[in-house]
């Protein structure tokens, strides 16, 4: 791909960003292939270096503010006509209860996948408390005489402690996962925001 | 690692690249590639967040017939690298304490 064509194509893939920003990223990227191709003596090299457009859209949306893209997403492009301004107002009750359902919804998916998480901790917090709880039931049947009673809890200790020990584990990666979820799935929606269209 | 440990060190890194001269964005990259990895958009962020606090400034100059940014660091950020070293003796000590305990063990 010559270098023309990747800037254009970036720029159309960053409608979402203000215009000055999306200047300024062009001109920056611009520069990073003059400089690289002035290295490797070849332009096309020196943009394949740099990676494809979709990876680059996605960096500089893992560095855009979501703040910034929304602004300039819900920003109108031109002077309302009265009309449109009319039809706002009137359908405010309309697309104002969808979108807030809309949003709604997403929260309470995120919500919902964290209070999975929440859950699994909860449960490796019973397991290892009643490893423990049962280490002290069955110190105190020893002490009491009662042998078997005192060997069996002890036994259910044990199995609840290797149990807390082994979903420790996964309670760490599922956490970890989740957390990785989240970034990919901001840089996701990012990137969607950002535009697909090419730029005016 | 602590984001926000992971952009002051990112910040010290960009800072001291420009510390003994003048430098452009894709020598800034390749002078911080045996010790950090570094995008060319997330080096745009740090240049442009270090901008904003005035640690350095700006310049464009004609090169091979085109304009080329160039970085200066201003007094500010000089005194931000020393305050960043300052800090970083106390890291390095706790650093040091906590690998001395790990071969202890």
């Amino acid at each position: 791909m010559s270098k023309e064509s990747f800037l254009a194509e970036l720029e159309g893939r960053l409608t979402g960003l203000p215009p000055s920003d999306r200047e300024e990223w062009i001109a920056f990227y611009s520069e990073m292939i003059d400089d690289r191709a002035e290295e490797c003596g070849d332009m096309d090299e020196a943009v394949r270096g740099i990676g494809t457009v979709e990876e680059t859209v996605s960096r500089i949306a893992a560095e855009t503010p979501l703040t910034t893209i929304v602004k300039e997403r819900i920003a109108p492009k031109r002077r309302l006509r009265p009309w449109e301004t009319v039809c706002i107002v009137l359908g405010f009750p309309v697309w104002f209860s969808l979108l807030a359902a809309a949003v709604a919804v997403i929260v309470s998916l995120y919500v919902s996948l964290w209070a999975v998480i929440l859950s699994l901790w909860a449960a490796e917090l019973s397991f290892a408390v009643c490893a423990v709880g049962s280490a002290a039931g069955a110190v105190s049947y020893f002490v009491s005489g009662v042998a078997a009673a005192g060997v069996m809890t002890l036994g259910a200790g044990s199995f609840l402690a290797g149990l807390a020990i082994v979903c420790f584990y996964g309670c760490v990666a599922a956490t970890k996962g989740t957390v990785r979820l989240t970034k990919r799935m901001a840089v996701g929606v990012k990137s969607l925001l950002l535009g697909k269209e090419r730029a005016r | 690692m602590d984001a926000q440990l992971k952009r002051g060190l990112l910040d010290a890194c960009v800072l001291a690249a420009i510390r003994d001269g003048d430098s452009y964005g894709y020598k800034i990259i390749k002078e911080l590639k045996p010790y950090i990895e570094l995008s060319e958009s997330t080096l745009y962020t740090i240049l442009k967040r270090l901008e904003g606090a005035k640690l350095l400034t700006v310049e464009a100059a004609a090169h091979e017939g085109r304009l080329r940014k160039y970085y200066h660091i201003t007094e500010s950020g000089l005194q931000r690298l020393r305050d960043f070293q300052t800090e970083w003796k106390e890291v390095v000590s706790v650093y040091q304490f906590v690998v001395r305990g790990e071969r202890h063990e």
